[in-house]
């Protein structure tokens, strides 16, 4: 698998469940916290890329 | 604090130190073994998935180079948080347990097939999951040392 949106995507899913689990003990607590995570993940490497090369 | 607090107070310390070292030596094992096993089940799965998914896209095992000392030390650091399984992949990587890159009678041979990996198209995305799955792991036994000693819930 050779796309570097998928795995962006796939690894901030990854880093995102394992934080939450880690940091966060209730469980609506966790999907939101790792929503946040993943979004903030997600978005930050956009706007990173897009202020790259825009 | 009695005699037999001490004792229970030292076997906790024990059986802590025993989790940490299983939860490095398996990972997520070691939360089982504090009876945190649905917690333990879910980080074996996330890491052994990452590692394995890693191990699958060409992930560098990295080599302890002379040359960038502290940069590939702490490299072979993050591959050898996933415990015992590192070295059993560099046997079937390179034919040999190794973490040097200049050490030992096979040293170019050995830096022909990193090298070779290094080239992959797939290496990039491999190593950071083998990396980050390691890196993973330290911060796991951490986890399970508060565990043991009483600092977390029971989430």
């Amino acid at each position: 698998m050779r796309s570097h949106l998928f795995h962006m995507l796939l690894f901030a899913g990854l880093l995102s469940a394992y934080f939450a689990v880690l940091l966060r003990d209730d469980k609506r607590e966790r999907i939101r916290f790792g929503l946040l995570l993943w979004g903030g993940l997600v978005g930050g490497a956009l706007a990173l890329a897009f202020l790259m090369a825009p | 604090m009695t005699a037999a607090d001490g004792n229970g107070g030292d076997r906790g310390v024990r059986r802590t130190l025993l989790s940490v070292f299983l939860g490095w030596l398996v990972p997520g094992f070691g939360h089982v073994m504090l009876g945190r096993v649905r917690r333990g089940v879910f980080f074996g799965v996330l890491l052994w998935a990452s590692f394995g998914f890693g191990m699958a896209h060409d992930a560098r095992l990295s080599l302890r180079d002379d040359k960038q000392p502290l940069l590939t030390g702490l490299q072979v650091v993050a591959n050898l948080g996933m415990g015992p399984i590192d070295p059993i992949v560099r046997l079937f990587v390179y034919g040999e347990i190794t973490y040097s890159m200049t050490a030992g009678d096979n040293a170019v041979q050995r830096v022909e097939k990193f090298r070779a990996r290094e080239r992959s198209p797939l290496s990039i995305y491999g190593t950071a999951y083998v990396w980050t799955a390691g890196l993973m792991n330290l911060l796991l036994l951490f986890d399970i040392w508060d565990i043991g000693r009483g600092r977390r819930g029971d989430a």
